[in-house]
């Protein structure tokens, strides 16, 4: 027997960015406009394939469905198996979403104030893609450093002084949870002599002694890499900073990043410390949640407190991974699909308010804007020929709604899917599985969450009322190619708040997934190889 | 020997997190330096110390016993790689930094004091 | 036909906002037209609702968290949603002549018909999240109608504060209301309603109250969140007329009348909302005697007259529902009309200040009539709906004093004599001469301005003379959906006899006289500018100052909880791993080690001398970049031969390699590094220095020491059973290699490779990229004084010339002769690889390495005008093969990587047999040497590039290899 296409269907995701960035590196930097296509296509091609994905994984009624690849066709636990469940699927769907925004975006201007701009925001998706496919420890490092590698071009994509600074500060931090990250994976295989997350989980069960320990300490120190990248609080100060400095396409994507690391923890943690993990189980889930606690606390003061508009959406994706890290700490199962919710809602908000915030700029001083962005295009040979693309009328009310909009989800007010969001997050903590009492922790989430919305609300009206109030200027000059992002971010949440039940069902599905760890160890270990060697039956 | 190693991975983690610990970015280049071969080593080390096993299995049924643990040792080398990779862009963004600051400080900037 | 009256005005307002900004007209007709045609469906609706049967839709929203959208009208909805939309056409035909041109009215029409959805949601809503939902919605859209005239620094003020305000109470009550549903097992109104005692019995009761208290008072202005409402009075007078008599501050009494029969009948209940309903109602008719503009007198005076209703609600008793249903109605009908004779004034006279304005009746008689009408109804005067339900309440205070305590008597009864005096105030406006220094000259407004006033007041007398004809029926309905079975038996009849409340009534009424008679002639009431003796009290600066200080705090926490520096950062990283470290652990009981322990004096000494080097380096740092730089490889050089020690010779080799390149690279880069000599007498460092540098050093420590320990804990463990036996096992048979590390490689693990190369590329792009804007810093572009020497004939030639005929002939010959010798070393490791120590990584960093000595002996130019490597195909070749060859198997129907063997036959070996792995291995190479050279490459350039900037003048890259020492 071979393999049918569609089960190499969950290798594209990593595959096609990669051959796509090695041909854009073959063309001149030149020829914008077909770099830009061919990204373009590429990406477009990723979005189907995410969704074909989620159909095929779906569609299967049997829960747990997934579809497991064995790289190099050696059965897991001792090649590298790439699993696409429904949550990677989703994913996957996520990051397509958000690069096609961030491209489409980026076509006039940005991505041409550097070169291989195209190359490296393919490589960026093969990274991510493969973060969350892999399924074997190492090779999560490996694709996180391609990533993040890709991301270290990104951030310093159109140098100047702003982003130089903030580039020394992120890659020296990166670099060190690097390292972290190699400890904790090395302690790991020394606990458990494996790297196959599933196979881990299934010796982690019944590890005792010694052993145990090295896995926890394995376990914290890994953790500390993902915490370090989704931003908790005392390890995500370079956020801010780094997120206002880079150029808005770029912050775009990174916003994705800081969910990367919430992923691998969601994945590892629901895996490894299940509630049936044995002496192992529930480890570390309240550091998660105070941690998480502290982190809101930090973020929402952080957006009182900013006055560069570029910080108030870093901090405002502060609080948002603080959100995530409580509601997964909180260790309730009943949580994880209202989170996923949150997260999908939150991240889609942010990355519209991070475009946003660059054309309410332009909106205020028009000329400034464009006189950076031809500053920036002088050091390379080609300048950017000045904005094609015609304005739209009406830019402003544009931009009083579209803020609106975002601020609405981002401060988690009604009726917005970022209230939704936060609801049933409350209505979970509320009503868990079994009927509980409301504990302690409960409450401060509640309060604390309830707080930040309140917070950020009062920055966001501020910020808004100086912007859109205020200032005298109603006119400005829109592109339909910047607009376009904006307007789909922001729509795709307000098709999640209108159709908020099936995702709901899908997302529930999902969590039953994550909270069988057996099942899942069963299915990915038992996933047969293909029989044969190739080429050996020749004479 | 265990004992010899340990140490040396020690002294090196050491002095790597005291240099990056410094302000100015050359020593902090270093400092990741040695950190990576402290954790390199790490890495290493997890498989066990054995002398004069190369993971070389000439005959075709091989006693897994003879041999030392190969996994690390692809690990390590692909860290090396990756860690050569870095060192280089930070060595560049070092001089970059540099040049358009006008200062090696990691800030990108004298701290005002 | 409840999803449509709810949607229609949400309809309107986008159609609205569509709009182009000089259609007036055509605005207000949609807008009216909307209205109308609400309140004919509302109409329709009452056929059903007078039947005593309660209107439903639903639309399944949310049910997985039981948050479906349900839309409910029962009597109370219907008597609301009546009002909102009556009122609303008023408010929209009154503005249509109110606003004037130059304002954007398309923004208000829609704003105004956005507001009139989210009110009529909230009192439809069946469920009670979703009534939170319309809650903020309205909360919102009031925002925009306050801060309307945005470019008035009062509007946007009067605008934030009612909106945190408000917005702040919603938060509670969704809070409050989410352990209501919690309690009841639904957050849909009829379960909530009829689980009652369930909830009144709860321990979380308090709790319930307190944070839906909070969302209702806040909503509808009461102590102590009144100040909000004052300054709302900046927006445009037709959304005062509308928000602030009928609709958004009524949103809270209607919620407690909604939640009544659930939380009403405790002693919370009655302290909380009685409580704060009393002193409302004290302050805001006080204050409202002492204001000098007309809006503001107004203002405070729907503060007092909700207290009133709040109290009603407070009592808690059926009577106090039944009054307080009514007068909500009343006073939404009088205070409309008064905000709309105001609005008239301002038009007309140009001014709202009490101080300027008299004598208008001469200008403007008819308005004058109906204002003073209106100003009556709103004391109390008989005959007017204002008169009815302000008896109703002396009366319940009666009943309520009957026990015992008269203390709510007095306070209704002074709340009353102020009434009356507010109200004389106003009308005060219309007697005497007058003035002649008014900005306008008044006349009466164009009829149809006037007309919703006319309405209004003629609903005052209607309902007033002969109200259980008029307002009796509906009032019932309303009463009896919230009250059930409860209803009392109450009579709408103007006159009740002699009794105590009529008593109430007329004290007040004269009393009222007399104190404003008095106030005249004393207290200057005329022109004084404060309120006596509570001047002080001023909410609106106390939320002022709280939102500073919260702003304050928040950057004290960012400053004190927050860094942006670099090294901060990378401390609380290292104490955070020091910290998660030493918590977890726990030393194992080493086992007897002497059995595992070996002691091997060479390998010792080897690592001293590693040590050594380590630490020397951390201390040659910062003065002796080139030392330090030394003193790092020879570390590197003695991890390589640890690595070969134990037998791992494929690490050693690459470690070997990876260190010739990596110490080339940054030697290259020394250069452009400021010049730091150490100062030749030894400076006293601060304290604080001195303090810091300990610091780091016990941390350093530290971590040397935890990684220490924990390696050797390992090491002293037996070695769990690993997945490495299986690659052993399988290297050769099933990989078809005896290095078992290269199989990994390539085939085990070839997906880690793949993305390892793709690691190594995207760098290589970013440093390229970096470098082509690579600017030096002006004082590293002059040559370094080693070359800039007089005694040294080298400095004058060119590099190449150096190399030709200079010092560096004999070195060039040589390396130019060995270059082939290295590439043929270069294959043999890369052929050899499958099987033996070696492989494509190795071969590529060597190849690399014999191309980089060219480039150092005979200099950049001379090396790229004889052969040049396009580093940029190099990588992307190398990757596209790499991905190719893994791509071959899936066309085979194999996953991805698979080896394989491909069998190709050349023209001169004939058929040779390929496996897969060499072709991937082959890709490695390519990218490494694509990669390698691309850096360096780009590095070497630099010194060039800088040359071209007047001053320098140093003639190649290998001034770098000098530059960086010292």
């Amino acid at each position: 027997m071979s393999l049918a296409w569609t089960q190499h269907l969950v290798l594209v995701p990593v595959l096609l960015p990669l051959l796509c960035g090695s041909l854009l590196i073959l063309l001149n930097e030149s020829r914008h406009q077909l770099k830009f296509y061919i990204n373009s296509a590429s990406v477009l091609a990723l979005l189907a394939t995410a969704l074909g994905l989620m159909w095929q994984i779906d569609a299967n009624p049997e829960p747990g469905s997934m579809s497991v690849y064995l790289a190099a066709n050696w059965s897991a636990p001792f090649g590298i198996a790439l699993v696409a469940d429904r949550l990677a699927a989703l994913m996957l769907l996520l990051t397509a979403v958000m690069a096609a925004c961030a491209l489409l975006y980026s076509m006039l201007g940005w991505s041409r104030i550097g070169v291989h701009f195209h190359s490296l925001f393919q490589y960026l998706l093969m990274g991510l893609n493969g973060a969350f496919l892999t399924h074997d420890l190492f090779n999560l490092f490996v694709f996180f450093e391609v990533m993040l590698a890709a991301s270290y071009g990104l951030v310093l994509h159109g140098y100047n002084l702003n982003r130089i600074r903030a580039g020394m500060q992120f890659i020296a931090i990166n670099l060190v949870a690097s390292l972290l990250f190699l400890i904790g994976v090395a302690l790991l295989y020394a606990a458990t002599g494996t790297l196959n997350m599933a196979d881990l989980a299934g010796r982690a069960m019944d590890l005792a002694g010694p052993e145990l320990n090295l896995l926890q300490l394995g376990a914290a120190v890994l953790a500390m890499a993902f915490l370090i990248k989704s931003a908790m609080w005392p390890l995500g100060f370079w956020l801010p900073t780094t997120y206002s400095a880079a150029s808005p396409p770029v912050a775009v994507m990174f916003v994705l990043m800081t969910k990367v690391g919430v992923y691998a923890i969601l994945r590892l943690w629901l895996l490894v410390f299940s509630s049936d993990a044995g002496e192992a189980a529930g480890f570390g889930f309240t550091a998660l949640m105070w941690g998480g606690i502290a982190t809101i606390v930090f973020g929402a003061a952080g957006m009182l407190a900013s006055e560069v508009q570029g910080k108030l959406a870093g901090y405002g994706a502060i609080i948002s991974s603080g959100t995530l890290l409580t509601a997964i700490g909180y260790g309730q199962s009943a949580l994880i699909a209202p989170a996923l919710f949150y997260l999908l809602s939150s991240t889609l908000a942010v990355a519209a308010f991070m475009l946003l915030i660059e054309l309410i700029d332009r909106s205020r001083n028009p000329v400034q804007a464009l006189l950076s962005v031809t500053m920036e295009a002088f050091g390379i040979e080609e300048s950017p020929e000045q904005p094609v693309g015609k304005s739209i009328p009406a830019g402003f009310a544009f931009l009083g709604v579209a803020f609106a909009l975002s601020g609405l989800i981002i401060a988690g007010l009604p009726p917005l899917s970022g209230f939704i969001a936060k609801f049933s997050l409350f209505h979970a903590v509320l009503n868990p599985g079994g009927n509980t009492e409301l504990s302690l922790a409960g409450v401060v989430l509640i309060a604390v969450i309830v707080a930040s919305g309140l917070a950020a609300t009062l920055a966001l009206m501020q910020f808004g009322a100086r912007t859109f109030w205020a200032s005298g200027s109603t006119t400005v000059r829109l592109r339909i190619s910047e607009v376009i992002p904006i307007a789909a971010l922001l729509s795709l949440c307000i098709l999640m708040t209108t159709h908020a039940s099936p995702l709901f069902a899908y997302i529930e599905r999902v969590s039953d997934d994550l909270h069988q760890p057996g099942r899942y160890i069963e299915r990915v270990l038992g996933q047969p190889v293909v029989p044969g060697v190739l080429g050996e039956e020749y004479p | 020997m265990e004992l010899t190693i340990a140490l040396g991975i020690g002294v090196l983690f050491g002095s790597g997190v005291w240099l990056v610990l410094r302000p100015r970015s050359f020593q902090v280049l270093t400092g990741l330096l040695l950190m990576s071969y402290a954790v390199n080593l790490f890495i290493f080390v997890m498989g066990g110390l054995w002398v004069d096993k190369p993971p070389l299995t000439l005959a075709e049924d091989v006693d897994p016993a003879a041999y030392t643990d190969p996994l690390p040792q692809a690990l390590v080398l692909t860290a090396i790689v990756i860690g050569f990779a870095t060192t280089a862009l930070y060595l560049v963004l070092m001089i970059g930094s540099r040049g358009v600051t006008g200062t090696d400080h990691v800030d990108g900037q004298e701290p005002d004091q | 036909m409840l999803a449509s009256l709810l949607f229609l005005p949400f309809l309107g307002s986008v159609i609205a906002a569509c709009l182009p900004a000089s259609a007036h007209r055509r605005e207000a007709w949609l807008a009216g037209g909307i209205a109308l045609v609400g309140l004919l469906m509302t109409g329709w609706l009452y056929l059903q609702v007078g039947a005593d049967e309660v209107v439903r839709y639903q639309w399944q929203w949310l049910p997985a968290y039981g948050l479906d959208f349900t839309l409910r009208m029962d009597g109370l909805a219907w008597l609301f949603t009546a009002l909102v939309q009556g009122i609303g056409l008023l408010v929209v035909l009154y503005a249509r002549y109110y606003m004037s041109p130059e304002d954007p009215v398309p923004k208000f029409f829609s704003f105004l018909l956005a507001f009139m959805g989210s009110m009529l949601g909230v009192v439809l809503s069946g469920n009670l999240i979703q009534l939170v939902v319309f809650w903020e919605l309205t909360s919102l859209t009031s925002f925009l109608l306050i801060g309307y005239w945005h470019h008035r620094i009062d509007a946007r003020r009067g605008a934030r504060m009612a909106f945190t305000v408000t917005a702040a109470g919603g938060l509670c009550l969704l809070v409050g209301v989410l352990l209501l549903g919690n309690i009841a097992g639904s957050y849909d109104l009829d379960a909530v309603l009829a689980s009652a005692d369930a909830v009144r019995a709860h321990d979380h009761y308090l709790a319930i109250l307190v944070l839906v208290a909070l969302g209702a008072l806040t909503k509808s202005a009461q102590f102590p969140f009144h100040f909000w409402l004052p300054h709302a009075m900046a927006a445009p007078t037709p959304v005062s007329a509308y928000l602030h008599s009928a609709t958004m501050v009524k949103a809270g009494v209607f919620l407690l009348m909604r939640l009544w029969p659930v939380l009403s009948g405790t002693p919370e209940w009655m302290w909380i909302i009685a409580g704060a309903g009393c002193i409302t109602l004290l302050i805001g008719s006080f204050f409202a005697i002492f204001q000098d503009d007309i809006k503001g007198l107004l203002a405070y005076s729907t503060i007092s007259h909700l207290g009133l209703i709040t109290v009603l609600l407070g009592l808690g008793t059926p009577l106090g529902m039944v009054a307080a249903i009514f007068h909500t109605l009343n006073h939404a009908i009088f205070k409309a009309s008064l905000f709309m004779a105001a609005g008239i004034i301002d038009h007309e006279a140009g001014t709202r200040d009490l101080k300027l304005l008299r004598g208008l009746y001469s200008a403007l008689p008819f308005t004058a009539t109906l204002a003073i009408v209106a100003s009556a109804s709103m004391a109390g005067v008989p005959l007017l709906n204002g008169f009815l339900s302000k008896e109703m309440f002396f009366a319940e205070t009666v009943l309520f004093g009957g026990r015992g305590n008269w203390w709510l008597s007095i306070a209704a009864l002074v709340m009353g004599i102020f009434a009356v005096v507010y109200s004389l105030r106003f009308i005060g406006v219309f007697v005497g001469k007058l003035p002649t220094d008014l900005p306008k000259q008044p006349h009466e407004p164009p009829h149809w301005m006037r007309f919703p006033v006319e309405c209004l007041v003629f609903l005052c007398l209607l309902v007033g003379i002969a109200p259980s004809l008029s307002i009796g029926p509906l009032l019932h309905q309303a009463v009896t959906s919230v009250l059930g079975a409860q209803t009392p038996d109450y009579s709408l009849t103007i006159w009740h006899g002699f009794n105590l409340p009529f008593m109430m009534s007329l004290i007040a009424l004269s009393g009222g006289i007399l104190l404003y008679a008095v106030l005249r002639r004393y207290g200057d009431l005329a022109n004084r500018g404060k309120v006596p003796l509570f001047h002080r009290i001023n909410g609106a600066q106390l939320f002022d100052n709280t939102l500073q200080y919260l702003a304050d705090l928040s950057e004290w926490l960012i400053r004190r909880l927050g860094t942006r520096r670099l090294q901060a950062q990378l401390l609380l990283i290292i104490v955070v791993m020091c910290g998660v470290v030493l918590t977890l652990i726990r030393l194992p009981s080493l086992p007897d080690s002497s059995a595992l322990t070996s002691f091997n004096g060479l390998f010792a000494l080897l690592w001293v001398i590693g040590g050594v080097c380590a630490i020397s380096a951390a201390w040659l740092a910062k003065y002796h970049r080139l030392a330090a730089l030394i003193l790092v490889s020879g570390t590197g050089l003695v991890t390589c031969i640890t690595f070969l020690w134990l037998s791992a010779p494929d690490l050693a080799l690459t470690q070997l390699m990876v260190e010739t390149v990596t110490t080339v690279l940054i030697l290259l880069g020394l250069r452009w590094l400021p010049p730091r000599i150490k100062p030749s007498v030894p400076v006293r460092v601060p304290g604080v220095t001195v303090l810091r540098r300990s610091r780091d050093l016990i941390i350093a420590a530290t971590a040397g020491t935890l990684l220490t320990v924990i390696s050797y804990g390992v090491l002293m463990q037996p070695k769990v059973g690993s997945i490495a036996d299986f690659f052993l096992l399988r290297s050769l048979s099933e990989g078809g290699g005896t290095n078992v590390v290269n199989v990994l490689l390539v085939d085990f693990r070839a997906f880690d490779t793949f993305g390892e190369i793709t690691v190594l590329s995207i760098v290589a792009l970013t440093v390229y990229a970096l470098l082509r804007r690579f600017r030096p810093s002006p004082e590293s572009i002059a040559l370094p004084p080693q070359q800039t020497n007089s005694i040294d004939p080298a400095v004058k030639q060119s590099s190449a010339l150096q190399a030709d005929t200079g010092y560096l002939k004999i070195p060039a010959v040589y390396l130019r002769f060995l270059l082939p010798f290295m590439w043929m070393i270069a294959v043999y490791f890369f052929m050899r690889g499958h099987n033996l120590p070696g492989g494509g990584f190795v071969a590529g960093l060597i190849f690399t390495v014999a191309m980089i000595v060219q480039y150092m002996i005979g200099g950049t130019v001379w090396v790229e005008s004889r052969l040049r490597l396009q580093p940029h195909k190099w990588i992307a070749w190398g990757l596209a093969v790499a991905a190719l060859t893994g791509l071959g198997a899936c066309l085979l129907g194999y996953p991805f990587l698979t080896s394989h063997t491909a069998h190709v036959t050349l023209p001169l070996l004939g058929e040779i047999h390929l496996p897969s792995a060499f072709m991937f291995d082959l890709g490695v190479f390519m990218v490494v040497v694509g990669t390698t050279m691309l850096i360096l490459v780009a590095l070497s350039h630099q010194s060039i590039r800088s040359h071209r900037v007047p001053g320098g003048g140093a003639p190649e890259p290998k001034a770098a290899l000098s530059g960086g020492d010292r």
